[in-house]
């Protein structure tokens, strides 16, 4: 009983500090990948580098590929920019293999110490200081759950063992490795794993070989089904992951059936080469999965990409999800480049009507249609939040910074609106017939969304009229919400859904002044010059 | 929808009745400017006979604003079912026009 407990103790602390460490160096590091991600564009080997670098940073292949997945949308890197990527990003992943497969029980201890240090002394106040403190503890948890994981074989007689071991044949240790990929979603988790149970002599390296070769290929299918409803590129990448997965299985398992039709016993010589470190053995065969798998995905690219396209043609996501006037290329050039996302941000605005249902209208109109729009929208529109963050990065002039912190602030704000009249449709998606009120919000919301993009190229008294149209609401509706808490409009369910129709209105009426408030400034200033 | 006008010296009154929804958003509109442009004085829009306003009636009526706050004239709006004054209130219209 107490080994199960043990066992359960180390999983728990392992997968706590496995997305500990994997969302903090994200978030940590997230920025500087983009960066790194973005140089794959020069070669197919810089670009396998380059996915190296970011998966050994962010420990996750999956998140290296989301992140590229984004950078494809955004028209920074093409799909065969980005399979390279991908394929590196496996390779870098091994890096916690290696780490784990190290005794670290003297590290746990240090890094438990500096991490409560770090809390006791309030070291964490900047945002920065505690992403890399969360990094810590999660690697804390995850050695500290290693640890668990190899103590409780321990508690565990000797003949139950060994019947476990008995009952490790190839075919199992693949659906072991494959189940525990699935489940984790990750190989290099599945692989931890497998060290541990070496450590604690469970299994040995011929049966952890199965293992992981089965963990391997899971982690593909994981990817897959972590994928979802993902259409176009972002699928054409998990495809691409994938190949990564299956042509490492393929070659390192052929290179061992070769061996073994060859009579070099295979298993026989595996075990005795991981005699004194059997943990680092299964590491290398991890990373030669990896390798094996990239530097095939990377010299036949163009393969990879014809068969990714036909798994997974480019959808109508990735044509609306495609900036139109953003380059990187631009940077070099900062005025132009503030223009193009001035322009890219003002054709978002034009777009804005799109997010909102016609009730008038209501044969027309289509949900999944305004929800793609939205998605389209909200990626381009992260995508230039991403590049005026870049350009803001760079030595602007005085003039240049101003107008770059301002075009900062409308991106910021067109998000807000993009996501709050998302919500404000979802809500009126849930009516066959929406109720007076939820249709008076709506029609009211559409006519001032479409001045918002009327003014945007019109003349200022557009804008001042808008900013006017847009005043303060909280009388009208602080008395509507008093007419619904009575109850004299609807009851239950119903007069929920009008409150929150109600807040989000009122958000979006303030959004849309702040927004109008960015357009009169940009203008003023171009008066000014 | 109907649009009656009545002439009360240099000022225009429009009495709208039916549906200010898209099919007759353009013929409302076209009504309200060629009122505009045809005297000199202010314009009020009866409302009374309306029980329904769409975000296309409410852009029609804007552009009449618009272009009769150009001209430094008074546009109002008269006779307003509760539901429809609703709309006005909360789309914020009431600040832009004078609501008899």
């Amino acid at each position: 009983m107490l080994a199960i407990a043990e066992l359960l103790a180390g999983l728990g602390l392992l997968f706590i500090g496995l997305k500990l460490l994997s969302g903090h160096l994200q978030q940590a590091m997230g920025r500087r990948v983009r960066a790194i991600l973005k140089a794959a564009t020069r070669s197919r080997l810089i670009g396998l580098a380059c996915g190296t670098l970011a998966g050994a940073i962010v420990q996750s292949s999956n998140a290296v590929t989301l992140i590229a997945g984004n950078l494809v949308r955004g028209g920074i890197l093409t799909t065969r920019d980005a399979i390279p990527v991908v394929a590196g990003a496996n390779i870098g992943t091994s890096a916690l293999v290696f780490i784990a497969s190290v005794d670290l029980k003297v590290a746990v201890l240090y890094l438990v110490a500096m991490v409560g240090i770090a809390y006791q002394f309030r070291l964490d106040r900047t945002a920065e200081r505690r992403e890399w403190i969360g990094v810590l503890l999660g690697l804390a948890l995850l050695f500290l759950g290693l640890s668990f994981i190899k103590l409780a074989p321990q508690d565990v007689p000797r003949e139950t063992m060994a019947a476990l071991l008995n009952g490790v044949t190839p075919l199992v240790g693949i659906l072991i490795g494959f189940a525990a990929a699935t489940l984790t979603q990750s190989a290099s988790t599945a692989t931890i794993l497998c060290v541990a149970a070496i450590g604690t002599g469970a299994i040995d390296l011929s049966d952890a070989f199965f293992i992981v070769l089965g963990a391997n290929f899971g982690s593909g299918i994981a990817t897959l089904i972590s994928a979802g409803n993902l259409q176009g590129t972002g699928k054409q990448l998990c495809f691409a992951h994938i190949f990564v997965k299956l042509v490492g299985c393929l070659v390192v398992y052929l290179a061992w059936l070769g061996a073994d039709l060859a009579g070099y016993e295979p298993a026989a010589r595996i075990v005795a080469l991981g005699q004194n470190g059997p943990s680092f053995v299964i590491s290398v065969v991890f990373l030669l999965l990896q390798v094996t798998g990239a530097a095939a995905t990377t010299l036949f690219c163009g393969t990879t990409e014809a068969l990714a396209r036909r798994f997974s043609p480019p959808s109508q996501e990735d044509n609306v999800s495609k900036p139109h006037f953003i380059d990187d290329q631009a940077m070099v050039d900062p005025p132009s480049a503030l223009e193009l996302a001035a322009s890219e941000t003002d054709r978002l605005i034009g777009n804005l009507p799109e997010l909102l249902p016609d009730l008038d209208q209501r044969a027309a109109d289509n949900a999944a249609h305004r929800a793609l729009h939205w998605r389209g929208a909200h990626a381009v529109g992260e995508a230039t939040g991403h590049f005026l963050v870049e350009l803001i990065d760079r030595h602007l002039s005085r003039e240049d910074l101003d107008l770059a912190l301002l075009l900062q602030d409308r991106q910021r704000l067109l998000l807000s609106l993009q996501d709050t009249l998302k919500e404000f449709a979802d809500v009126t998606d849930g009516y066959e017939a929406p109720p007076p009120l939820l249709f008076n919000l709506a029609e009211a919301l559409r006519t001032l969304v479409l001045e918002l993009a009327e003014a945007r190229n019109g003349p200022q008294s557009e804008i001042e009229l808008l900013l006017e149209l847009t005043t303060d609401r909280s009388t009208v509706l602080d008395r509507i919400r008093r007419t619904l808490a009575s109850g004299a409009i609807g009851t239950g369910e119903d007069a929920r859904k009008l409150l929150v129709a109600v807040s989000l209105f009122e958000r979006a009426v303030w959004l849309l002044h702040r927004l109008a408030g960015t357009l009169r400034d940009t203008a003023n200033a171009a008066n000014r010059t | 929808m109907q649009i009656d006008r009545e002439q009360a010296g240099s000022d225009v009154v429009l009495k709208v009745s039916g549906r200010l929804d898209t099919p007759n958003a353009k013929p409302f509109e076209a009504s309200l400017m060629e009122a505009i442009s045809s005297t000199d004085g202010g314009i009020t829009v009866d409302l009374a006979g309306v029980d329904y306003v769409s975000s296309s009636g409410l852009r029609a009526l804007l552009v009449a604003g618009k272009a009769m706050r150009t001209a430094k004239r008074d546009l109002a709006l008269r006779s307003l079912q509760p539901q429809i004054r609703e709309v006005f209130d909360i789309s914020g219209f009431s600040t832009l026009f004078e609501i008899k």
